[in-house]
């Protein structure tokens, strides 16, 4: 449906030493896409960022840049600019030295030159502060000076590691903002590797969750959120209860029913068909069940449970509730003083319409 | 309660002298400043004074006489002309050589090439000289060939001997700084460099040398300072040239000339005292750090095959000449004659005098290096937490007498210490004392720099759970700079076995050191028994060597 993919990764095996870093891992990127990689450490995203700047060389399998075969070929003939974790930027030369780097050695004319630093300083907002050293930089400065680094380039394809891990909270946003801003201006095509879910889900087009050298599962934001294929996944982008349940019967309508520990639950529109009797597990967000504390009978699916624990976060309440054999965590949002019970009190749920199911064979941990 | 028994009695008690309030502290760092004062500072002053004619009255005629006098302004700029030749040498070489080792990845490759460019520092750094005649020596072997086949009169001695003996034996000084340098450097920026679309010859000059840059100065200055300091290689090697460190030492053994070596020695000091000034004070504010995050990076970018090219074999070239060195050195030792007649033997061994030397050296080494690894830790200790009053100074002054070079050391002692009241002449203590002056401030760097990384907090524990300052030195602090003391301990007993310039002054008649007479032999032209004993010198260190090693490896020491 689109044009051609501007970077396709096919089949890289990394391996160091004994370990295996890349284990066949398989990716396309479309033009002006930004797509984050996202796993814990070890799960080889910086490794697979890396060869495809080139700073690896994979023992098999292909990269492809904007049409063109770029296996071997070293980084400083690629046309992708990498921002590193720790900035990288060169202590010994100023803001200007800093950022005209890769003009100075393209050798551009030192009249263009000036020309498009100037520009990209203005869009750092970084004007005036050529003639300072990075020490001389408080750490957002130093970062958006490593940005304009990269970006002065014009490159095809711009790879940031871990970009917003060394910041604090409130730079951390304003950096985000900053790289979307820079993508819609410069239709630039972005990677970035990130251990972070939310920084993964506020910035990304399309996230690739990786697991033990693999991609375990590529999608929107939503898709990974809302439609994992594997618990390992659910787990990583957010906290989820998970029901280990059978299907016992389906119907025409699209509607299925699966028996757990919490009794026989019935709900809509799975994303599958799930026969009779498969094994799977439910996956229910603790923000997508409804709490209320009195019984409002009516509804058939509302379950009874008793409360736990109680954490009182401020902005939510989180209930580990007992139902049945059941135990499940549940946030509440907003809580009003009259919603903060104690343990032994009684509370009555509200599942969500849709819930999620992974199978058997993605859920290894709870059945194995 | 006790957090603060620390802070308000030292406001209370303010006027009580400091003495009074910290006797044991006070005692220790006054008896190091002492210590420090009378052999360091007095001895150099003593050259200074002698120079403009000492107790006789002010005089610049030894000035004159110095520039009147063509032999001995030749000695100037010939040993300027020597160390800049070999600093320059050295630091190319040194740096290939370095980089191939620092990047390379790690295995036996790296480890051997490691080891061979730190062997030189097995022995006393002018028996090369030693190899070299037997090479290139009028009945050398490599002159023999050139003679024999192209009929060309070849000759080692003079400058070419010099230079290459001092290339050999400086060798592991240029090269361990640089492979420091270059180890502690975030391969990020180079990475960066590379991504950006400079190739490696552009990155290596515009990245990682500019970098490097307070490392190279600092290299290059020690490497500068040891060849202006060197006295023996010239003395076996230079046939004749004037130079001031060896003219120095044989103004005041065969003269007794003690006013012109004065002045000599004078001129060896000065750069020592320039490049201190330099060090401390113009390069300090260049030192630049990382920024940002934690140095990061662990790949290894492929060289470019023209430059692995080049360094590959630049670095073979030097480790070619090093193990050459000593294999010379060992073969001269076991054969009759080198080339004429290589029938085994052991014959260059049994020497009564060789071997009486060698346990005066084992046992000044050994009383020198327990003595200056202990005086260094306290003085770090000193130093660093307890913030006694001057230690700032005494760090300075050890650091000093690092740069000084021995021949100055010598002549100052022998000014300073042969007279009443500090007749000290002809003991083994005073020689203990002329090492500790050259070698205090590397154990004492080392003990600071582990105690900075170890953080005051466990002493803090140990005096919180009610232990006294000296007990919380004994059985924590002494216990975590365990690595440090060692190194020192190492550090200090090598170089007391194989030092010269200083000692050599100091040796008295029937209690010569090894390496002072592998010189005399050496000089004497008996150059096979001068191997003989380098081949039992270079053993003994690099056994104590092993055999340290092994101990910290066994035990908890290592994981310090």
């Amino acid at each position: 449906m689109h044009a051609e993919p501007i970077l396709k990764v096919e089949n890289v095996v990394k391996k160091f030493g004994e370990v295996t870093a890349l284990d066949g891992v398989s990716i396309n990127v479309n033009r002006g896409e930004i797509v984050c990689f996202l796993g814990p450490s070890g799960c080889g995203k910086t490794t697979l960022l890396r060869v495809i700047g080139g700073f690896y060389e994979q023992e098999a399998g292909d990269v492809t840049l904007d049409g063109a075969l770029i296996n071997g070929i070293p980084p400083e003939k690629r046309d992708t600019v990498m921002f590193f974790q720790n900035y990288a930027l060169f202590p010994h030369m100023t803001v200007y030295e800093n950022v005209t780097y890769g003009l100075r050695v393209r050798r551009v004319p030192r009249e263009a030159m000036k020309k498009q630093a100037g520009e990209i300083l203005a869009l750092i907002q970084l004007d005036g502060m050529e003639d300072r050293f990075p020490n001389q930089l408080s750490g957002g400065q130093q970062q958006r000076v490593a940005l304009a680094r990269a970006l002065i380039l014009n490159p095809k394809l711009l790879l940031l590691d871990e970009p917003l891990s060394n910041l604090d909270a409130k730079l951390r946003s304003y950096m985000r903002e900053e790289i979307i801003k820079i993508r819609e201006n410069l239709n630039l095509t972005i990677i970035f590797v990130t251990h972070d879910q939310e920084e993964a889900m506020s910035i990304a087009d399309k996230i690739a969750v990786m697991r033990c050298g693999l991609i375990e599962q590529i999608g929107r934001p939503v898709d990974i959120y809302r439609y994992p294929e594997s618990t390992y996944v659910a787990n990583f982008v957010g906290s989820a209860n998970f029901l280990k349940a059978t299907v016992t019967g389906s119907d025409q309508s699209g509607s299925v029913e699966i028996d757990t520990h919490m009794g026989s639950l019935k709900m809509t529109a799975p994303r599958k068909e799930y026969s009779t009797g498969a094994k799977v597990v439910a996956v229910i967000r603790p923000e997508s069940i409804g709490v209320s504390f009195e019984d409002s009978s009516n509804s058939s699916k509302s379950l009874k449970g008793e409360i736990l624990r109680g954490s009182y976060l401020g902005s939510q309440m989180i209930y580990t509730i007992r139902v049945r054999e059941e135990t499940i965590t549940v946030n509440l949002s907003d809580p009003g003083e009259e919603q903060i019970k104690k343990a032994g009190d009684t509370v009555y749920l509200t599942l969500p319409e849709y819930i999620h199911l992974i199978d058997a064979a993605k859920a290894g941990e709870f059945f194995d | 309660m006790v957090q603060s028994s620390q802070a308000v009695p030292a406001v209370a008690k303010r006027k009580r002298s400091y003495f009074a309030r910290k006797p044991l502290q006070s005692f220790l760092a006054l008896a190091i400043g002492v210590m420090l004062v009378l052999f360091i500072v007095i001895p150099i002053l003593f050259v200074l004074v002698r120079s403009f004619g000492g107790a006789d009255g002010f005089t610049l005629d030894y000035y004159r006489n110095f520039f009147a006098r063509p032999y001995y302004y030749r000695a100037l700029i010939n040993s300027l002309t020597l160390a800049t030749t070999v600093t320059s040498i050295l630091v190319v070489f040194c740096f290939m050589y370095a980089y191939i080792v620092a990047r390379l990845p790690r295995g036996i490759i790296a480890t051997a090439m490691r080891s061979i460019a730190m062997l030189p520092l097995l022995a006393p750094p002018f028996i090369f000289s030693i190899s070299l005649i037997t090479l290139g020596g009028r009945r050398g072997l490599i002159s023999q060939v050139l003679a024999n086949l192209f009929g060309i009169e070849f000759s080692i001695y003079g400058w070419t001997g010099v230079i290459l003996a001092q290339c050999i034996g400086l060798f592991p000084l240029g090269f361990m700084m640089l492979e420091n340098v270059l180890r502690s450097m975030d391969l990020n920026l180079e990475e960066a460099s590379a991504d950006m679309g400079a190739g490696q010859w552009r990155t290596l000059w515009s990245v990682t040398i500019p970098l490097m840059m307070p490392g190279i100065m600092k290299a290059a200055l020690l490497v500068f300072i040891k060849s202006i300091a060197d006295f023996a290689t010239p003395m076996v090697i230079g046939r004749g040239l004037p130079f001031l460190a060896t003219d120095a030492y044989l103004l005041v053994v065969g003269q007794h000339n003690m006013e012109m070596a004065a002045v000599l020695a004078t001129f060896l000091i000065m750069p020592t005292m320039l490049i201190f000034f330099v060090q401390n004070y113009v390069l300090k504010d260049k030192a630049r750090t990382t920024i940002g995050g934690q140095a990061g990076g662990t790949a290894r970018i492929k060289m470019n095959p023209l430059m692995k090219g080049l360094f590959i074999l630049c670095s073979f070239i030097s480790a070619l000449f090093i193990v050459s060195a000593f294999g010379v050195v060992f073969w001269s030792a076991f054969v009759v004659i080198p080339g004429v007649n290589n029938t085994f033997t052991l014959a260059h061994f049994s020497t009564r005098t060789g071997v009486q030397a060698l346990v005066t050296s084992l046992k000044i080494a050994t009383s020198a290096a327990f003595f200056i690894a202990f005086v260094a830790m306290i003085q770090a200790y000193l130093n660093l937490r307890l913030k006694v009053p001057g230690s700032k100074i005494k760090e300075y002054l050890a650091l000093f007498g690092m740069g000084v070079p021995g021949t100055v050391i010598g002549i100052g002692f022998i000014l300073t210490f042969n007279q009443q009241p500090f007749k000290l002449t002809g003991t083994m203590f005073i020689i203990v004392m002329a090492i500790m002056c050259q070698y205090l401030g590397v154990s004492l760097e080392a003990g600071i720099s582990k105690l900075h990384q170890i953080g005051p907090s466990m002493e803090e524990a140990s005096w919180d759970m009610g232990a006294s300052k000296a007990m919380t030195f004994f059985r924590v602090v002494l216990p975590l700079m365990g690595s440090s003391f060692l190194y020192g301990l190492i550090f200090t007993f090598m170089s007391a076995m194989t030092t010269i310039s200083a000692v050599i002054f100091l040796v008295y008649p029937g209690t010569t050191l090894a390496a002072v007479y592998i010189l005399q032999v050496a000089e004497q032209g008996a150059i096979a028994r001068a191997a003989a004993m380098s081949v039992v010198l270079i053993t003994i260190v690099a056994l104590s060597l092993f055999i340290l090693n092994r101990f910290t490896a066994r035990t908890h020491l290592s994981r310090l």
